[in-house]
């Protein structure tokens, strides 16, 4: 086997993770190759050293960061509300539409010329009925001249060839 | 309760990836708060504490990558590492010391991934199936990369020795 194959079995040969064929390979190359066997020295070493290095303690200090998390949390949420939504692109027309609308109702509650307003209203309104009734009862006058009329339609719509009417 | 059973090892995942006290302070604070934060979201059927050690790789490294550490330089090993137990041949306890000093600041040569994939294995040692759920990579991927990050740092021991011999 080459150097180059051997450096990658170098940590399962380490661990004791091979199959007999390839320990036996690994260990024939580390008798012959001075390079490779250095290298497989070292890196004892290198996992023995690692696996040596103590563990820390916590500093009081931290531990008193660590404990007010939560409760910073807390506070953070109920002093600002997340109102990120409002200043989303997407929501932009809405607000428009809605600040016009704002401004109209404001106008007609407070300004000057609120009854002037409320007359022109009711007065709108009021055209608009009279203009339907008007409508209505031309509707019903045409369709009792529609009723007055019927048979001489009927006979005149027979009589029209390409509807397939007689002569008679 | 999460920061009296899990700060310890937080900090010292932080401390033996960052380098700097104060940084693994900084950041196991961070972490904490992206806990907190991820709470509602953790799924009961994963194990707990390799899901909060996922939280952590992953904020390591986006503050790695964002930050460079690699550029810094680590604290000395001495500053938060008491030197261990005396040894019966004091030269050997002297070799060991040494080598210690040059693998933590060796540490700093290995890519984010294969540190944290060493740390894990190698000063952590937690097992190769649970690194491969920490890390979210295929099991294989974990043993190469452990074994490249290992190689590395046996390499820089060999220049350090090297350099030793000649002077």
């Amino acid at each position: 086997m080459k150097c180059k194959k051997i450096e990658e079995l170098l940590s399962p040969y380490l661990e004791d993770e091979l199959n007999p064929e390839e320990k036996g390979a690994v260990a024939n190359h580390l008798k012959t190759c001075k390079k490779c066997s250095l290298l497989f020295s070292l890196m004892e070493e290198t996992k023995e050293s690692l696996a040596d290095f103590p563990e820390l303690e916590v500093s009081e200090n931290l531990l008193d960061r660590l404990y007010s998390i939560p409760s910073k949390k807390k506070k953070f949420k109920l002093r600002l509300p997340n109102f990120d939504f409002l200043v989303r692109p997407s929501l932009q027309p809405v607000l428009t539409v809605a600040t016009i609308v704002l401004i109209m109702v404001s106008f007609y509650f407070f300004g000057p010329n609120k009854s002037s307003i409320d007359k022109s209203i009711s007065r709108k309104i009021h055209l608009g009925y009279s203009k339907i009734e008007r409508l209505y009862a031309k509707a019903e006058s045409f369709t009792a001249s529609l009723g007055e009329h019927k048979d001489n339609i009927l006979v005149s719509l027979k009589n029209i060839k390409l509807l397939g009417g007689n002569e008679d | 309760m999460l920061v009296n059973t899990y700060s310890k090892r937080i900090f010292n995942m932080a401390y033996q990836f960052a380098g700097s006290y104060q940084e693994a302070e900084d950041l196991t604070q961070d972490i904490f708060l992206k806990l907190y934060n991820s709470l509602s979201k953790y799924d009961f059927k994963r194990n707990f504490s390799a899901w909060l050690l996922t939280i952590a790789r992953n904020y390591l490294i986006d503050q790695y990558r964002r930050t460079k550490w690699e550029k810094k330089t680590r604290d000395d090993f001495n500053d938060h590492y008491l030197p261990s137990e005396a040894f019966e041949d004091p030269e050997e306890g002297v070799v060991k010391e040494e080598n210690k000093r040059t693998i933590w600041q060796g540490i700093n040569n290995l890519t984010s991934e294969i540190r944290m994939a060493v740390i894990l294995r190698d000063i952590q040692e937690k097992q190769y199936e649970e690194i491969a759920e920490i890390m979210s990579l295929p099991l294989g991927t974990v043993k190469s990369r452990i074994n490249r990050g290992r190689l590395q740092l046996a390499k820089i021991l060999k220049e350090k020795k090297e350099r030793r011999n000649e002077m």
